[in-house]
């Protein structure tokens, strides 16, 4: 099967968020919405982002910036979910095998996940959550959860299929390269000089790329991601070379050398006495 | 908070069972007088350590019943993978020293000398596996996305000169204890000891004890520099967000600043040096001289937590 993927694209996304009630409803991943009955009180985060970060139960949210720009103010919105990189850290760094890629899609395999919560360190972009009640790890499927797999019967991911706007479409990643660039050269030509594919060479390639009309960072995304494993090799010999050198210096003085020129001493002074 | 008491506990428990091993290991190499009494101390402490900082790490677990899962993979890519075969077979072999320590004693004295060379190859082959035990604590947190501890490759290079630290001071309290209870003629606890070394000989000489102490302030001159090569490192890191983490611990009104001030700065590395550098010459059969080698290592011992606590938050803030 070709790769799939998602394309979002930030100029056409009006932060309607139907993407998220769509991913909540379809994964049956609802959290207990504020109303007087159930006595939930609503608070004021001084934000019109709802929910406010990814959680084990929301696997979807659009991000709000405002930026300066050309003398004037933008309100930029951007997708945060799974980006289901090639280059996977949760994937590598996970100690059971639990994480696995299937054709592209990034999944966390719920039966063998031991919820250790090394994923949720490993992932550059902070997705993967740990589940209090379930115990283990959970995040974006790309909509096939067992039993809940939309691709399985040839339909588009729940996101995509709500997005009013076509800012979110789906289909083979290669076909979306081409398409995001297109759309980023015709950005380009009307003025946007810093438009940006994010996702085409981040992490070996992401699978879902973003058509951006600025960098990176001004979307809050990490300009240029890193696997968490890149400086392992690095990491294990300054600790190793460090246990070397403090094991062998201060032992070494205090149990050899000092042991030796204190025998010295004694046996100089019984010398003397002689 | 995904790694909150228990990781940071366990890491501090598993870096002084490997540190200890490791510098009881070494001192009795370098020291030509050496009767294994230290090696052993530091391998019964250092068993329960390892086994306690286990239970708080499968507690730890979403799903605790599973963890056996990670039995079924050998990832060399993923430090906690490698570090829960490197814990596993630095409990086995320790284990098995102390059956041989045991079997020794009851045998006759050819076989008594082929058990003592294996007990002596398990033992170098195990103070590799401790060498990687305390490393591992510092890259399980070094290899990820969080900032303060991917930031630089300096953190297992604190994490291992406090593992050392730490070790050594939990080995000199041991040996006082021990020491104490056979001054003191405590009958119960001498029984135990009896049991455990299997002789009425695990008395540890003060003179160890007193170069013990004076090695740990070398340690932690060495984990001084290494924590300010850390945030040095942090300030100038290339990856994003290390600048703003480093403040967490060291601004004045951050998060963790006070803890990192007082419980890292003060209480793990300049309160115990000030001592040691004071205490020196001085005998730990002096009062002042053994209180001082009691309060320092229980500093460093403490201090060593508070470093583990306050990287484990803080790169998670």
């Amino acid at each position: 099967m070709a790769e799939k993927a998602i394309l979002y694209d930030a100029t056409r996304c009006t932060a309607c968020r139907g993407c998220q009630a769509a991913c909540k409803q379809w994964n049956e991943t609802d959290e207990v919405i504020p109303t007087e009955e159930n006595g939930v009180e609503a608070h004021n985060r001084g934000s019109y982002e709802n929910p406010p970060k990814l959680t084990a139960n929301t696997w979807l949210r659009i991000g709000f910036t405002e930026v300066e720009r050309n003398g004037k103010v933008d309100w930029l919105f951007t997708r945060h979910a799974c980006m289901h990189c090639t280059e996977a850290s949760c994937e590598q760094v996970c100690p059971t095998g639990a994480i696995s890629h299937q054709d592209g899609i990034v999944i966390i395999d719920q039966e063998w996940c031991i919820g250790c919560g090394y994923c949720v360190q490993a992932c550059p972009f902070h997705v993967p959550h740990k589940d209090e009640v379930l115990g283990t790890a959970r995040k974006c499927t790309l909509c096939t959860t067992p039993g809940l797999n939309r691709l399985d019967e040839g339909w588009e991911t729940a996101c995509v299929k709500t997005c009013p706007t076509d800012a979110l479409i789906m289909g083979d990643r290669s076909t979306l390269l081409a398409e995001g660039k297109r759309r980023v050269s015709a950005l380009k030509a009307n003025g946007y000089s810093n438009a940006y594919l994010y996702g085409e060479n981040e992490l070996g390639g992401l699978h879902v790329l973003y058509v951006l009309d600025d960098s990176p960072e001004v979307y809050g995304l990490p300009e240029s991601p890193r696997v968490a494993i890149s400086t392992s090799v690095g990491q294990w010999l300054s600790g190793i070379i460090t246990a070397g050198v403090v094991a062998a210096l201060p032992f070494w003085f205090l149990f050899r050398r000092k042991q030796q020129m204190e025998a010295k001493e004694e046996s100089t002074v019984e010398g003397g006495t002689r | 908070m995904s790694w909150g008491a228990p990781i940071w506990i366990y890491l501090w428990m598993a870096g002084m069972a490997g540190g200890g091993y490791l510098a009881a290991f070494v001192a009795e190499r370098f020291s030509g007088e050496s009767n294994g009494r230290l090696l052993r101390l530091a391998t019964y402490l250092g068993i329960p350590l390892a086994i306690i900082g286990v239970i708080l790490l499968i507690v730890d677990l979403g799903t605790p019943i599973w963890f056996w899962h990670l039995f079924t993979q050998f990832k060399v890519e993923s430090p906690m993978s490698m570090g829960t075969w490197i814990l596993l077979i630095w409990v086995i072999l320790a284990v098995v020293m102390v059956m041989l320590w045991w079997i020794k004693l009851r045998v006759g004295e050819g076989l008594a000398k082929m058990i003592g060379q294996l007990t002596s190859l398990i033992g170098w082959v195990n103070v590799i596996f401790a060498i990687l035990l305390i490393t591992y604590t510092g890259v399980l947190l070094a290899v990820s996305s969080q900032s303060l501890w991917a930031g630089t490759v300096m953190l297992p290079t604190l994490f291992v000169a406090s593992a050392v630290s730490t070790g050594v001071a939990i080995v000199v309290l041991a040996a006082i204890a021990v020491n104490s209870i056979h001054n003191r003629g405590v009958v119960e606890l001498q029984l135990v000891l009896d049991w455990l070394f299997g002789t009425k000989e695990w008395t540890i000489p003060n003179k160890w004890v007193t170069r013990l102490a004076e090695a740990d302030a070398i340690v932690i001159v060495m984990e001084l520099a290494a924590l300010i090569g850390y945030v040095i490192w942090m300030a100038v890191s290339t990856m994003a967000g290390a600048g703003e983490a480093l403040k967490q611990l060291t601004v004045g009104n951050a998060a963790l600043a006070v803890p990192f001030w007082l419980g890292v700065v003060l209480l793990a590395l300049l309160i115990p040096l000030f001592l040691d550098i004071r205490n020196r010459g001085k005998a730990i059969e002096t009062r002042t001289g053994w209180l001082t080698i009691v309060t320092s290592s229980t500093c460093v011992v403490l201090g060593g937590l508070v470093l583990r606590a306050i990287m484990t938050i803080g790169g998670q803030l």
